[in-house]
């Protein structure tokens, strides 16, 4: 799982208002080179909730010295972009598991594919 | 008729496109080759373009990809017409000029060298390239015969465009030492056996309902299959006419074309003296090109013509006016004929496996062309989220992701073998850092809302998946998950069934609605699936009146396009603020 993915995922377990951003508990991460797009980062970061991201990057220790706030014109700072671009690409969950904040149900990462099914009595 | 050109000049081309898919294939030449002169018929799209072959021969809408030799008015032959004038008339009109032959040979010489030339790497597909490597492994013996063979009809050219051809087989080499060899050996076999196959099934074809499937696959390999497909009354027309041709016809002459291989294959193998054709291509030093002729007659036509005599009569024309030799088996040069009430037309394909056959595609879930046509309907952008909630093999995302290198996507599939598969699939098309994969339920995405800008989604349905009745309980649910995810003005692309198709507009226009006795006028206009979907709908009805109406989901557009046995509706909705 990329962070790219993990910004838009939420805890959908019945009952539960408040599901994102679910909690890493990464036990194997993966650091794969992909090629650097500018045009796509810069098109993405208005879309991603950015709080949730660096949390996220913080977390698997590869926030590098991202910013809390998001900086304006970064569409210029390549720096930035590529810092972006690698925490949202380049840095895979491969297992472990996704918390939901509020119910503290967890859904396994494994090779990679987080398993967000829930049971019957869930939905 | 193909004259031969400078690589600036414009090359007349024409593909042929499964049903529906016409208007895709019209809208991506223009777009893509800045094609001019585009004609639509019913299964081929006719254009000129400058653009060079790597950009033609990477057409996503298309089936197969040919060089146009010659387009004409239909030819009008009546029933009562002896075969000898008949035939008189066919090589006059068709066969023309020997010069225009040549030149066009020439032509497809230089582009299947480009082709062979813009694909070095490993992955690419170009079967052409197959047959021509084919060449280079016999190079000892057969090879040589091969180069002779070709000096001869070269003679005739001028020495600077000798050097041409010449270049083209040194490129070829090249491409053979970056390793494309052992992968186009495999590929050619598979190829050929899915040829064979082919040919088996369209002798027994249209009995049992498995054969429909079937047919889907035939639809891919090749222009003479297709056409069965698509006219398939005329076709059991022609093959009773072959079989009273077959001993006649091949008397005359060895050569037959394919359609009658499969004949041979279902019965009287050891009788029919056409095996002739079938043996070992052995190239005569002699005959400078070897070709076959594949051949369609529709229409008015074949009941004068059968495609074999039409084969027979235009085989015999041609080596008479060139001195080339007819090889079934293994020619260098394949001419296709399409004789119909709209036109005759004439073409050489570009490409031995079709262009819908890709490359990056390791297993295939739905058929590649549909896929492609279903995103570019969806407006993907740069910095696109995409998703496919019920991915499958994921090939819509491939297709997609192929096509949009600034986007993202992101596959959904319950299904732990489909999600393996799309896995391999991704990475084996290089697509794994852009296409990221999910375990979930499309009842219940766990997405954020408002965070997705594009939905495609292959609901399936079908003999294949045994899951309509699920599949028609929960469309709603499923739809308003999806619209759910959807951002303000983000497309949403679904294939559906006919049934489907019908039960999904009941769901968007209301539960108030669904009580109506008939389908609302519009674009469907089959009446028996909506029978079934009356079915359905009473079971579905529960849950409609639970759902909200989903009025932001604002109808855009629908096609229908062949999946084979069935035909498929693609939807294209725009979500509004409501």
């Amino acid at each position: 799982m990329k962070l790219l993915t993990h910004n838009m995922l939420t805890s959908h377990v019945k009952g539960v208002s408040k599901g994102y951003p679910l909690l890493i508990k990464a036990t194997q991460v993966k650091v794969n080179e992909v090629d650097f797009n500018p045009k796509f980062v810069s098109r993405m970061i208005p879309k991603l909730e950015w709080g949730a991201l660096v949390q996220a990057a913080e977390g698997l220790g590869h926030r590098q010295d991202l910013p809390g706030e998001l900086v304006s014109d970064y569409e210029q700072n390549e720096d930035f972009l590529k810092k972006v671009h690698r925490i949202l690409l380049e840095v895979e969950v491969m297992e472990g598991c996704l918390q939901c904040p509020e119910s503290g149900r967890e859904f396994p990462i494994s090779k990679g594919i987080p398993n967000m099914l829930l049971n019957e009595d869930e939905v | 008729m193909a004259e031969p050109r400078s690589e600036e000049d414009v090359i007349r081309y024409f593909c042929t496109a499964g049903n529906g898919m016409e208007p895709f294939l019209m809208e991506e030449v223009k777009k893509k080759l800045a094609a001019e002169d585009v004609c639509q018929l019913p299964g081929k799209v006719l254009f000129s373009s400058s653009a060079g072959i790597d950009k033609i021969s990477d057409l996503k809408a298309a089936e197969r990809l040919f060089l146009l030799l010659k387009q004409d008015s239909p030819l009008r032959i009546s029933a009562h017409t002896s075969s000898a004038k008949a035939a008189s008339v066919l090589q006059y009109r068709l066969l023309g000029d020997k010069n225009q032959w040549t030149g066009a040979v020439m032509t497809w010489s230089r582009l299947q060298g480009e082709l062979a030339g813009s694909r070095t790497t490993a992955r690419t597909p170009s079967s052409a390239l197959g047959l021509m490597i084919k060449i280079e492994e016999g190079r000892g013996s057969r090879g040589k015969e091969e180069e002779e063979g070709s000096c001869l009809v070269e003679s005739r050219k001028s020495p600077e465009e000798q050097r041409e051809e010449e270049n083209g087989n040194e490129r070829l080499k090249s491409g053979e030492q970056n390793g494309t060899r052992t992968l186009e050996k495999k590929r050619k076999r598979n190829h050929e056996e899915e040829e064979e196959e082919a040919e088996r099934k369209n002798v027994e074809k249209g009995k049992s309902a498995e054969r429909g499937r079937r047919r889907e696959e035939e639809a891919e390999t090749g222009m003479d299959v297709e056409f069965n497909s698509y006219h398939g009354t005329d076709v059991n027309q022609s093959t009773t006419d072959l079989e009273n041709n077959v001993e006649s016809s091949s008397r005359t002459m060895d050569f037959t074309e394919r359609l009658q291989n499969g004949m041979n294959t279902c019965g009287d193998k050891d009788q029919t003296p056409l095996i002739v054709g079938k043996s070992k291509p052995e190239l005569s030093s002699s005959i400078p090109v070897s070709f076959r002729i594949s051949c369609k007659c529709t229409g008015s036509l074949s009941r004068c013509f059968s495609a074999q005599e039409v084969s027979s009569v235009m085989g015999a024309g041609l080596s008479r006016l060139l001195g080339w030799k007819v090889d079934l088996k293994n020619p260098q040069l394949e001419i296709n004929v399409y004789l119909g009430d709209d036109l005759c037309l004439l073409g050489i394909p570009l490409t031995r496996s079709p262009l819908a056959k890709r490359s990056y595609i390791k297993t295939t879930g739905l058929r590649s062309t549909v896929a492609w046509a279903m995103t570019s309907l969806a407006h993907i952008q740069p910095g696109s989220r995409v998703i496919d909630p019920m991915c499958g093999a994921g090939t819509i995302l491939i297709e997609a992701a192929q096509e949009h290198e600034a986007a993202c996507f992101l596959g959904l599939d319950i299904d732990d073998g489909q999600l393996q598969k799309a896995s391999e699939n991704t990475a084996f098309a290089e697509l794994g850092h852009r296409i990221h994969l999910l375990k979930a339920s499309s009842l219940a995405l766990p997405l954020t809302g408002s965070s997705v800008d594009a939905v495609i989604c292959d609901l399936p349905f079908g003999r294949k998946f045994g899951t309509k009745t699920d599949m028609a309980t929960n469309l709603p649910l499923i739809l308003a998950e999806m619209e759910r995810v959807l951002c303000v003005g983000g497309t949403l692309v679904l294939l559906l069934s006919p049934q489907l198709s019908f039960l999904l507009k009941k769901v968007l226009t209301g539960p108030s609605s669904h009580q109506e006795a008939k389908p609302p006028p519009g674009t469907e206009n089959s009446p028996s699936p909506s029978v079934c979907a009356t079915k359905q709908q009473a079971k579905a009805s529960p849950q409609l009146s639970l759902l909200p109406r989903l009025s932001s989901l604002r109808h855009e557009a629908t096609f229908r396009v062949s999946l084979g046995a069935i035909d498929g509706l693609i939807h294209k909705y725009v979500k509004t603020e409501c």
